[in-house]
């Protein structure tokens, strides 16, 4: 459990609307997933299991975060994987450094100006592009199609190949894709259901109904305590983002703007979607836009939106919201997990539900989801003698996770109460974006027929858990909300089996003007939406959108078209 | 030659116990300076300090040529002016309340918590600042309901913003400045004050005449210190403190430059914007060193 719960508040902090826990292996294979492996194949010394006689030495970096703990005598340099490499695969791991999360991508942009970079090692899209232009790194192409495991492959080339696309660069594959693939950012409806039924109200099933709860929960004095203190709608200053975001309120009117305005976002991962002509235009720009913004005016003029939001940031919103002062909230999967458990399990007369998306008229209502583009990366060294090592270590991390020969202990490691999540130590972690929704499927069966023998382990565990907050014991609330029937992802199943999801057609690397300009427009535009909602002339809209189009808007749209007519002629 | 060897040698472990800082200085102060160069590149890391395109002044023109800069060096220089101002006049002003105080308890105590804010950061302090400020549940917020005044948006106010910056800067900093102008208080000669009595002097009359010209070079001193930091408006503080609504007016080079450049791996370009700093702060590190010299006598070195 531990492991979604580290996703969780990995996406608190501020603009996590992406990626959640898509690359988590917490999340196993699908029961259904014998299909697996063919490589429980005898040693041959070209296997995708072969062992190294005698042994190599490889080095890395890692980036860890507070929540990884090691058992006693353990740490980066010995650990389950750490040896397991060492005696199956004759792999000896030497970590150069390991630093902070935060610290890494400057730790490694220094590592790379020292000319000091490792065999393998993670790096971002960004970092990914740099290092293929300054040729730093090797060619995978051949070492995958070699060496990659059935597992290993259908891992990286899931989700119709948009992982193994972004990786690749004029057809030649220059890294392997370690999350993506996944939807877990699209976006639900959480809505308090005792104030829903204190207000006399039912769950909507329109953006009318929508804004018509959000005003009730801000003026019909919800939680009983006769003062006007409460609000309908979580907002701060992110305002896209997968906890608190307004990402779900835009899609309800078919729209689909993505720029999170906190001071910590790059204001690069932008949404383009395929006009009328054909061509791709950016999402935030569209004249849906303008009409949302105008309801959530609306809603600030009414009280039910914080008129703080320009100030507080996702954790603030998050601590307001779960000291009972909101009633209603936009945000992903992760949202139950965090920041609505702790709540949840210490008030017993707290009731959140999970509610699908709803749609302002008689067009279907679809999610945006950007997380199927990968944002972390593994890449070799081109100075690297053994390229397949990394591919090798992916199969032998993806087989004893998901493959025939899984093994609990190689995913977490119990001891008392204390769960220890021994992935985390792996050098490479892959994993399947359709393992939680999969798990959660099996679950949801589990649960009907009361027969859990046909779960993988880590399905036991939600299934166990969910058992026990039925049984009362509230703290386990948040597994009955993410996995069970009507749960996060049931209701992403849903939006999948129905084909709920807009896409985000651009899936490359930032452009040259967006690296130069994007955080001019992501100020510009941030600061036009905050204004218009907390009451500026709608029309400013339009000036913003001449604004951006003139100050590089124009030349970005311009070259993310450049990119998709390239990437479609190949 | 003798007196000069006898000289040396004496002076020898001197020089030893200087030299670990010299090299410290040397290392760390005047090494990185051949960073410098990035400003004139278009840095890519994985091509190194050497390897990397030469572009000349590309850097500089990119960085004026963006719309919000000239806003934004407006905006740092105004708030570093009157932090600079605040940030001397208000440690002043208590130290000459605080020198006043005969009981020695209650001066140290008001001394050391005064200077408590100091220790902390400002990740810790920003936090604080928000809630205490907040319009909804802020003491401050209570407090002019209280007095019927309505409730003030402070941190989301264009307006107030700039001014909330220096408040609380001198908040945090003022116990610090206090300190040291106790210290030059207790370093004018009390022979001053009996013959100021003598003449008939009254207690107003001591602090016009004795004690203000008594610790004016200090005074001078931390003015012209402080004189290097007028692009220094501090990026803790605002970056921990601000928010897209008060872009217009709490902007500063700093904050500006991580929004523009950090996060989009833009080296080149921040480098230059800590060159151009470094060279506005020498200038008038300079100028007011002179100024100090001339009109107040004072050498620093």
């Amino acid at each position: 459990m531990a492991v979604l719960m580290l996703v969780a508040v990995a996406c608190s902090n501020n603009n996590a609307g992406n990626s959640a826990s898509s690359d988590s292996p917490s999340s196993s294979a699908p029961a259904s997933a014998s299909a697996a492996p063919s490589e429980s194949a005898p040693a041959v010394a070209e296997g995708p299991l072969a062992k190294y006689d005698p042994p190599i030495e490889l080095t890395t970096v890692r980036h860890q975060n507070s929540g990884v703990k090691f058992m006693a005598g353990e740490d980066w340099d010995n650990n389950i994987y750490t040896r397991e490499l060492a005696v199956q695969l004759g792999i000896k791991l030497k970590n150069n450094w390991v630093v902070d999360d935060l610290q890494f991508p400057k730790k490694l942009s220094v590592s790379m100006v020292a000319g000091d970079l490792p065999d393998f090692f993670e790096v971002n899209l960004q970092q990914l592009q740099l290092l293929v232009d300054a040729g730093q790194i090797a060619d995978l192409t051949e070492v995958y199609d070699k060496y990659a495991s059935d597992l290993t492959k259908r891992s990286i080339e899931e989700s119709g190949g948009v992982k193994k696309d972004v990786s690749s660069f004029g057809g030649k594959l220059m890294a392997i894709p370690l999350d993506g693939g996944g939807r877990t950012d699209a976006q639900f409806l959480y809505i308090r259901n005792d104030w829903l039924k204190k207000v006399g109200l039912e769950p909507p099933k329109n953006m009318d109904d929508v804004i018509a709860i959000a005003k009730a929960f801000a003026n019909d004095d919800p939680d009983g305590n006769g003062k006007k203190d409460t609000f309908g709608l979580s907002l701060d200053f992110n305002l896209f983002n997968g906890w608190s975001g307004v990402d779900g309120f835009f899609n309800g009117y078919h729209a689909y703007p993505f720029n999170p305005g906190g001071p910590n976002s790059t204001g690069l991962k932008l949404v383009f979607m395929k006009g009328a002509d054909g061509q791709l235009a950016y999402a935030d720009i569209q004249p849906e836009v303008k009409t949302a913004l105008g309801k959530l005016q609306e809603l600030y003029k009414a009280g039910a939106i914080n008129p703080e939001f320009g100030v507080i940031n996702g954790e603030k919103s998050a601590e307001i919201a779960t000291s009972g002062k909101v009633g209603m909230t936009f945000g992903a999967t992760f949202v139950p997990s965090w920041p609505l458990n702790d709540m949840v399990a210490n008030d017993p007369n707290v009731d959140w539900g999970v509610y699908p998306l709803v749609s302002a008229d008689d067009q279907p209502v679809k999610a945006l989801s950007n997380g199927i583009v990968p944002t972390r990366y593994m890449v070799v060294n081109k100075k690297s003698e053994h390229p397949e090592a990394l591919i090798k270590m992916l199969n032998f991390y993806l087989e004893v996770n998901y493959g025939e020969s899984r093994d609990e202990e190689y995913h977490t490691h119990t001891e008392g109460d204390t769960v220890f999540n021994t992935f985390s130590y792996a050098p490479v972690q892959g994993g399947f974006a359709s393992t939680n929704i999969d798990d959660g499927q099996a679950v949801i069966k589990a649960l009907d027929s009361g027969d859990p023998s046909a779960l993988t382990p880590t399905a036991k565990v939600y299934y166990d858990n969910i058992l026990k907050y039925r049984g009362g014991d509230r703290g386990q609330w948040w597994y009955e909300k993410t996995f069970a029937k009507g749960s996060a992802y049931d209701l992403l199943f849903q939006y999948q089996e129905g084909d709920k999801f807009a896409t985000n057609e651009f899936t490359g690397s930032p452009t040259d003007t967006m690296v130069s300009k994007a955080s001019a427009l992501r100020d510009l535009q941030v600061q036009t939406f905050t204004r218009i909602i907390t009451g500026e002339s709608l029309d400013s809209f339009d000036k913003f959108v001449e604004n951006w189009k003139a100050q590089g808007g124009d030349a970005i749209t311009k070259e993310v078209n450049d990119w998709y007519a390239q990437k479609h002629a190949q | 030659m003798l007196w000069f060897r006898k000289r040396w040698k004496a002076e020898l472990p001197f020089h030893m116990m200087a030299l670990p800082s010299v090299v410290f200085v040397l290392v760390f102060c005047y090494g990185p300076m051949a960073g410098v160069s990035i400003a004139f590149q278009q840095f890519v890391p994985t091509s190194g300090l050497f390897g990397s395109e030469w572009i000349g002044l590309d850097n500089f023109q990119y960085l004026f040529s963006m719309p919000d800069t000239k806003r934004v060096i407006f905006n740092t220089v105004y708030i570093a002016v009157m932090k600079m101002i605040a940030g001397l006049v208000m440690p002043i002003f208590i130290a000459l309340l605080l020198n006043e105080i005969g009981k020695k308890a209650f001066k140290r105590t008001v001394q050391t918590v005064i200077y408590m804010p100091h220790f902390l950061s400002w990740v810790i302090l920003g936090g604080i600042v928000i809630d205490v400020l907040s319009p909804n549940y802020g003491l401050v917020g209570d407090l002019m309901d209280w007095f019927g005044l309505p409730r003030v948006f402070f941190l989301g106010n264009e307006n107030w913003f700039p001014y909330i910056l220096v408040s609380t800067d001198v908040w945090k900093e003022f116990g610090f400045g206090t300190i040291v102008f106790l210290a030059a208080l207790t370093g004018i000669n009390p022979a001053l004050y009996e013959s100021a009595v003598i003449d008939g002097a009254g207690r107003w009359k001591q602090t016009l005449y004795v004690t203000l010209p008594g610790i004016l070079p200090i005074v001078v001193l931390m003015g012209t210190l402080s004189l290097g930091n007028v692009l220094n408006a501090g990026f803790d503080q605002v970056f921990n403190l601000y928010n897209p609504t008060v872009y217009s007016t709490g902007d500063i080079l700093d904050t500006y430059v991580y929004r523009m450049g950090f996060e989009n791996l833009q080296f080149g370009v921040a480098t230059a914007v800590g060159l151009f700093k470094s060279a506005v702060s020498f200038v008038l590190i300079s100028v007011s060193y002179l100024l100090a010299y001339r009109f107040a006598n004072y050498r620093i070195f």
